[in-house]
């Protein structure tokens, strides 16, 4: 052995000690990354591939492109062909990765063991296990005794199943939507002789009247609403319609609108029509008042303003207003407003359309919204009895969770448990899975085949995007499998080999409607390559229908007595729709629209009410129907009336995975099994309840400090007269602020061709957050969770602050809303104004020079960088941000498999320790830059979209040049409305506002 | 170890003998106390690891108050710190004799404090491990810190200051060191190895007189450097704060407004530590009530400064007509930190007028609770500052509350013990009182130990 000499020594000392040090600087022992040993054809590294499917997070069917990176899915976005989204997505659309990469997933086959608990089998012994009893049942001739649930969508699975019962020998398909169209279209046919979903062109109407739905949020097609609505309703051109909501609460929806009349719970009904009997006596409907005249006599407004709770000066001028309207839309009560008589309502509201002669101008049938018909509630009843009877041997269901969706009144529970084999279809556990005996776990709509037809003339191809990440399998292709396994007669008729050949074959005969004679490869790549086929289709004429003379206008019965003077609305949240969106970590950390809360249920309580009972916010209170009871916190909002109160549905899970499992309530449980009477569809406006405060108190976790902006002008608000004439003095030139605006501008290099910006239309953003989510989803945002929510850490870049204005000074801290009011004195009505919030990149930033270390500096192109890896911390950055647009990373944030798969490559995740915000999508302005570099070219107006403005329903975001007085962003900015948020700090924002426009208070 | 000491048979003797015979004795209450400390330090050093290692985020600071008890702490001590040159420097400029036998405890005070200030920007680090990069050193990247940055002029001021607070204690300690040396001539064992160390750090002092009159002029020179000091490091600190477009930070009144309170809390602080330092060493013949009342004035007149200041930020947040700044100083009194505020009026404001009354500054025991007070209250004052105005800024959308973690009052009380872990270790090695300078006193018969005097 030879011995070390001293240099030696002093090497391997030096060495070792060097790389000691080096090691403990580490944060995490660097990984390799293996280059492809075969590429594959398609896949260049860096590159993104994309590809168009849809999107089935809700019945609306938008089309999607979906972004994938080395083979993984990274991001959805609007497919900009389809003519549902029109290229937009909502929130839960851009959270439906967050489905394909959930960790609750359901990993392979389950089947429930002796001990009543899961095990993993093979798909062979799982379906072997479905097709014997199946063989069994058959056998003993028992086939009817199958039962199928499956959720509403139309398309070519639906009709699989259909085809695939029917082999089976099965009549029993109940389809089970838990939020649908029925009394609409059953109005429909009562009104028209047209049992279908018309198509609202809210884009055409200068006056819409909603009586309730939320169609900006959670009715039918949000997101085509949401496009049609920032259209007509937005300020453009000196113009914008104007928006009445007419209902008991102030929904996401409503906030937007420019008056609201807060009609009692089940007052839509009776202003419908007894605005229509003021069109009608004062001769406004024309002609068509003939026909509708008898119908609607009886209801002066004089007789229904006590029942609806409005005055009836204010019908008539609500009436003469619609009436007198260029063009009008009304729209119906929708879910929240479905009472026991919610057809007549929806009758009420088609007579009012008709009378202003809206038919087949702001509401056409024709392009009919496409949705199967669910199961009535008496027929669900019906089929809960057989349960209970035992006479639902074997029990499928696929892409529905009627354990938690629907009332507990029905025990659609209780009767599953005398089903012999209850098999789900999921791909999370959910509360009908966890009742199940056997789990066939179906691809997300990410990995599989499919197609939807969410309207007439709309069919959108669904392409699988990678290859599943788990053990699941196409349900079609299960159904087949079985089919194979049954032989004889069963198979024969369903002698594909998978599901993806069935769908060919169907979309052979779609070939016919859309393409016909062209060779089938090249339309079956087109309708791929395009995200699926859609042709225009013409509008059809409808006549009044003889029916409606018969239709019964009584006011729908509440239960409850009369001890319990509040109504309960019972509405769909925004985020999680009817609860399938609770298990996604970002649409439970997206602040709810209006609340702002996260993570929670609430109580939403007028401050009267609130005031009688004597609660404030985050206190718990107990509220009982005569169906059950529940408790949840308070959420003092002015924004109801004070005899209702609201409770969000979509919480409450007691399973469906680790984000969802026991947070909140699920306002069903107060719910009983009422229908609406006509159309058999559920009544979630049918109890009232009593309230009570439990003397408990919770944190009840909002992103909003303040709701009340203390006349900071931070979020402004003008009438449509100013802001005509701020708009023509822009263009005179006369006004010399939005010259100010365009000077900043001037804060990026000299010689750079770009000063990125952006302006953001607060007349058109409708408060969705929809942008929230995508920036989540494009910037590797993580998820922090309740607890650290609550400590103020939720780390979005972007936030959408609701402020409720005209809330009274004093009052202002913490979550309290409203100063008290004595019972009876008119409490004002908030109106609320959503202002997006992101870095504002200064020209003359705060945070750039008290950064000791230039972490955060002015780049060439005027964007305000933040550089993680100079970042030391010291967060004075933050502290000197007047808009408190940075975040801080407290923790390592744990991005649990398969969820880190979704990480977007191009985007740092941060470590500990370091400040970020908003980059203006710095990752997509350099690829738009590089390309245009490559191209010897400057980057043209509209070629770099952020992940805000691409996803935006309403177009209220623009990005773009500065430096180019052409670009759109540069015409905003210099616009009449144009203003800066806390512009006198001479912060020199890239960010302009453009000021909300409100026709509100017009009609003194 | 009392063989040191002399027979006090004069009275520069007995100053000799008194001085340094507290030296050195390890008794069991010495040793207790440092066992805590040092149990308390270990603890404070474990929730830094734990913060280091799982982030800031087990400390309360949060959106939007990204400051918290972390920079209270900073500017606290760095206040602290402030008495000593106030008292050696400037006092000593001003030939106010009194300052002999205070000023070696408040200049340690200074020393100390700095080097626990010191620790505060490094603990708030989001990522400690890069902390060198606020310092100017030479790199392939040719990168500096960002000289507009308040906090790399903190770095300046307060590495200046510590400095210069170093070499002027140091300096006038040489003389003593060189007596102790003296004292310690002849010994064996560890008196011998005492001798070096003592003999290494007086310099070869020998007391001749070339010597005295370089060492004279040195120390008037350093004394004259020390003083704009005083006034620097504290408005420097102020402008971290005064420099942001916060609301109740932007104010032009924050450089004086902080230099006042740092003197108040260095004061008060000075008064807390040796009271018990004088009974515990048994000096109580040399800090006698003369000392504080001279304190107590010097108290009493600082307080009212920073009386005035908290009502002319009051009257400048109305006067100014800026809603925004005027919500925030509202909220700061009548908000969810309405707590601390009172503290810290009452504290500060409120008690130390008791000053006004000469019983009362001449009473020790009153003086010292006041004292306790003042510095509870003027921490109180830089929460306040803080947190408050962080907390409600200009977008109410982004308000928020802050509560600190245990992390940070684990950190917190830490910072006490290593402060008081050194303060104990001077008051055991190092002459707490300048034998130099008593011994001058007597000899220009300005003071004499015992000597309750009325007027300096």
């Amino acid at each position: 052995m030879s011995e070390i000499k001293r240099r030696d020594f002093l090497k391997i000392i030096g060495l070792s000690g060097a790389s000691t040090g080096l090691v403990g600087c580490a944060q995490e022992p660097a990984k390799k990354l293996i280059p492809y040993l075969v590429q594959p054809e398609e896949v260049i590294p860096g590159v993104a591939n994309w590809y168009a499917s849809g999107c089935r997070e809700c019945p609306a069917g938008c089309g999607v492109y979906v972004k994938v990176r080395e083979g993984r899915p990274i991001k959805v976005e609007g497919n900009p062909d389809h003519p549902v989204n029109a290229g937009r997505l909502c929130a839960r659309g851009q959270a439906s990765l967050q489905g394909l990469y959930n960790p609750d997933r359901i990993t392979s086959p389950l089947r429930r063991n002796e001990a009543g608990e899961f095990e993993p089998i093979p798909w062979d012994e799982a379906e072997s296990v479905l097709a014997g009893t199946l063989r069994t049942m058959r056998s003993e001739g028992r086939a009817d005794r199958l039962y199928l649930i499956t959720d509403g969508a139309a398309g070519t699975l639906d009709r699989f199943f259909d085809e695939w019962l029917g082999a089976a020998g099965s009549p029993n398909r109940v389809i089970h939507e838990s939020f649908d169209a029925e009394p609409l279209r059953e109005a429909n046919r009562l009104t028209f002789g047209l049992a279908e979903i018309p198509r609202f062109d809210i884009e055409e109407a200068d006056l819409v009247v909603s009586f309730g739905a939320g169609f900006l949020e959670t009715w039918i097609s949000p997101v085509q609403y949401a496009h049609g609505f920032s259209a007509s309703q937005s300020f453009s051109d000196g113009r914008k319609g104007r928006f009445i909501h007419i209902a008991p609460r102030l929904s996401l929806t409503g906030s937007n609108a420019d008056e609201w009349v807060a009609a009692g719970p089940t007052g839509a009904m009776l202003i419908a029509l007894a605005m229509t009997r003021v069109l009608v006596a004062e001769g406004r409907a024309g002609a068509r008042g003939a026909a509708i005249r008898p119908l609607v006599e009886p209801f002066t407004p004089e007789r229904v303003a006590e029942a609806a709770q409005v005055e009836p000066a204010r019908i008539e001028r609500l009436a003469r207003e619609f009436g007198d309207a260029p063009s009008s839309v009304a729209l119906p009560p929708g879910f929240e407003g479905a009472d026991r008589n919610a057809t007549a309502a929806h009758v009420a509201v088609n007579l009012l359309n008709y009378a202003a002669g809206n038919i087949g101008r702001t509401v056409r049938f024709g392009p009919n919204v496409l949705r199967r018909r669910p199961a009535s509630v008496p027929r669900l009843q019906e089929m809960v009895e057989t349960m209970r009877g035992g006479g639902v041997q074997t029990l499928l269901v696929h892409g529905t969770d009627p354990v938690h969706t629907l009332p507990a009144g029905l025990g659609f529970a209780e009767a599953l448990n005398r089903v012999d084999l209850v098999v789900s279809f999921a791909s999370f556990i959910d509360e009908t899975a966890a009742h199940a005996d056997l789990i066939l776990p179906d691809h997300t709509p990410l990995e599989g085949w499919g197609d939807h037809e969410p309207e007439l003339g709309v069919r959108t191809l669904i392409q699988p995007t990678m290859n599943p990440i788990f053990e699941t399998k196409a349900t079609g292709d299960v159904l087949l499998s079985v089919a194979a396994r049954l032989g004889g007669d069963v198979a024969s008729l369903l002698n594909w080999p998978d599901y993806s050949s069935y769908l060919r074959d169907a979309w052979r005969a779609v070939q016919g409607e859309f393409a016909p004679g062209a060779g089938f490869e090249e339309f079956w790549r087109a309708a791929l390559s395009r995200g699926g086929v859609w042709r225009q289709v013409g509008t059809q004429a409808v006549t009044l229908n003889r029916a409606v003379a018969g239709v019964n206008f009584d006011e729908p019965t509440l239960d409850g007595d009369a001890g319990t003077p509040y109504t309960l609305i019972a509405y769909p949240s925004p985020n999680l729709y009817d609860g399938r969106g609770a298990n996604r970590p970002w649409l439970q950390e997206l602040p709810d629209p209006v609340t702002k809360v996260v993570w929670n249920s609430w109580v939403e309580m007028h401050p009267v009410a609130a005031d009688r009972l004597g609660v404030r916010t985050g206190d718990v209170v107990a509220v009982s129907s005569p169906h059950g009871q529940l408790e949840a916190p308070a959420f003092v909002y002015g924004g109801l009336r004070r005899d209702t109160v609201a409770i969000p549905i979509g919480q409450g899970h007691a399973d469906y995975g680790r984000w969802a499992r026991d947070r909140g309530v699920n306002p069903l449980a107060l719910l009983p099994a009422a229908a609406d009477e006509a159309s058999g569809s559920i009544a979630w406006l049918s109890t009232q309840v009593s309230l009570a405060a439990t003397g408990r108190r919770v944190n009840l976790v909002s992103t909003q400090g303040s709701h009340d902006d203390l006349g900071r002008e931070i979020a402004e608000v003008v009438s449509l007269a100013a802001a005509v004439e701020a708009e023509a003095h822009a263009r005179d030139g006369v006004e010399s602020d939005p010259q100010a605006l365009v000077d900043s501008a001037e804060d990026a290099d000299p010689k750079s061709p770009y000063r990125w910006g952006m302006a953001i239309d607060l007349s058109s953003c409708i408060g969705c957050s929809a942008c929230v989510a995508a920036c989540y989803a494009e910037n590797n945002i993580p998820v922090v969770g309740e607890q650290r929510c609550a400590q103020g850490r939720e780390m979005a870049w972007l936030r959408v602050e609701s402020y409720f204005e005209q809330l009274h000074e004093g009052d202002a801290h913490g979550n309290g809303h409203g100063a008290a009011q004595e019972d009876g004195e008119e409490v004002p009505a908030p109106h609320v104004v959503h202002l997006p919030t992101m870095c504002q990149h200064c020209g003359n930033a705060p945070c750039e020079p008290v950064c000791p270390v230039y972490a955060t500096y002015h780049n060439p192109e005027g964007l305000n960088i933040q550089v993680y890896n100079r970042c030391v911390g010291t967060r004075y950055c933050s502290n000197n941000c007047p808009y408190k647009a940075r975040r801080f990373e407290w923790f390592d944030y744990e991005v649990r498999f398969p969820l880190n798969l979704q990480l977007n490559p191009d985007v740092t995740v941060r470590e500990k320790g370091v400040m970020e915000k908003c980059t203006f999508c710095v990752q997509r302005i350099m690829k738009a830059r590089n390309d245009a570099n490559a191209e010897g070219r400057d980057v043209d107006d509209g070629e770099v979209t952020p992940a805000c403005a691409q996803t935006c329903p309403a177009e209220a975001i623009v990005f773009g040049n500065l430096r180019d007085p052409n670009s759109r962003v540069s015409r905003l900015a210099r616009s009449g409305r144009a203003y800066h948020l806390l512009g006198e700090l001479n912060t020199r924002p890239a960010v302009t506002y453009l000021r909300e426009v409100s026709r509100g208070g017009e009609e003194t | 170890m009392a063989s040191v000491a002399p027979p006090a048979r004069t009275p520069f003797a007995r100053v000799s003998r008194d001085i340094i015979g507290a030296l050195w004795e390890s008794d069991l209450r010495f040793r207790l106390m440092m066992l805590l400390l040092l149990v308390v330090l270990g603890w404070a050093g474990f929730a830094w690891i734990y913060q280091i290692k799982y982030g800031m985020g087990t400390a309360g600071i949060t959106h939007p108050v990204m400051w918290g008890v972390y920079i209270t702490n900073f500017v606290f001590w760095v206040g602290i710190a402030h008495s000593g040159t106030l008292i050696s420097a400037i006092l000593y400029l001003l030939r106010s004799g009194w300052r002999t036998t205070i000023n070696r405890t408040a200049e340690a005070m200074t020393i100390f404090a700095v080097m626990t200030a010191g620790l505060f920007p490094l603990i708030h680090l989001g990522r400690v491990w890069y902390f060198y990069f606020l310092a100017p050193y030479p790199n392939q990247r040719l990168l500096w810190p960002n000289f507009r940055s308040p906090l790399i002029w903190d770095f300046f001021a307060i590495s200046t200051y510590f400095t210069i607070s170093l070499l002027f204690w140091y300096s006038g300690l040489i003389p003593d060191l060189a007596t102790i040396r003296d004292r310690l001539k002849g010994a064996r064992g560890l008196g011998r190895l005492k001798e070096r160390i003592y003999g290494y750090l007086s310099l070869g002092w020998h007391g001749s007189d070339s010597q005295w009159k370089n060492y004279r002029r040195a120390y008037l020179y350093m004394a004259a450097i020390a003083t704009p000091l005083v006034l620097s490091v504290h408005s420097v600190v102020s402008w971290d704060f005064a420099m942001a477009v916060t609301p109740g930070w932007h104010s032009t009144i924050f450089a004086p407004y902080f230099v006042a309170g740092a003197i108040f809390s260095g004061i008060a602080m000075v008064i807390t530590l040796s009271v018990p330092f004088r009974w515990a060493l048994g000096l109580e013949d040399y800090i006698t009530e003369y000392h504080y009342d001279n304190m107590g004035k010097l108290l009493l007149l600082t307080s009212l400064i920073v009386g005035y200041a908290y009502i002319a930020e009051y009257f400048m947040a109305w006067f100014s007509g800026d809603p925004v700044e005027w919500e925030s100083f509202r909220w700061r009194a009548l908000g969810d930190y309405s707590g601390p505020f009172v503290i810290m009026m009452t504290c500060n404001v409120v008690i130390p007028l008791l000053c006004f009354f000469r019983r009362i500054r001449r009473n020790i025991a009153a003086i010292f609770v006041i004292s306790i007070f003042v510095n509870i209250g003027m921490w109180y004052e830089r929460f306040v500052i803080i947190v408050t105005s962080l907390a409600h800024e200009y977008s109410p959308g982004a308000w928020g509350l802050y509560k600190p973690s245990w992390v940070e009052l684990s950190i917190t009380v830490g910072s006490f013990a290593w402060f008081l872990f050194w303060f104990m270790l001077f008051a055991k090695t190092l002459p707490a009182i300048s034998i130099t300078e008593v011994k001058e006193s007597i000899a220009e018969g300005v003071w004499k130990p015992g000597d309750k005097k009325e007027e300096a």
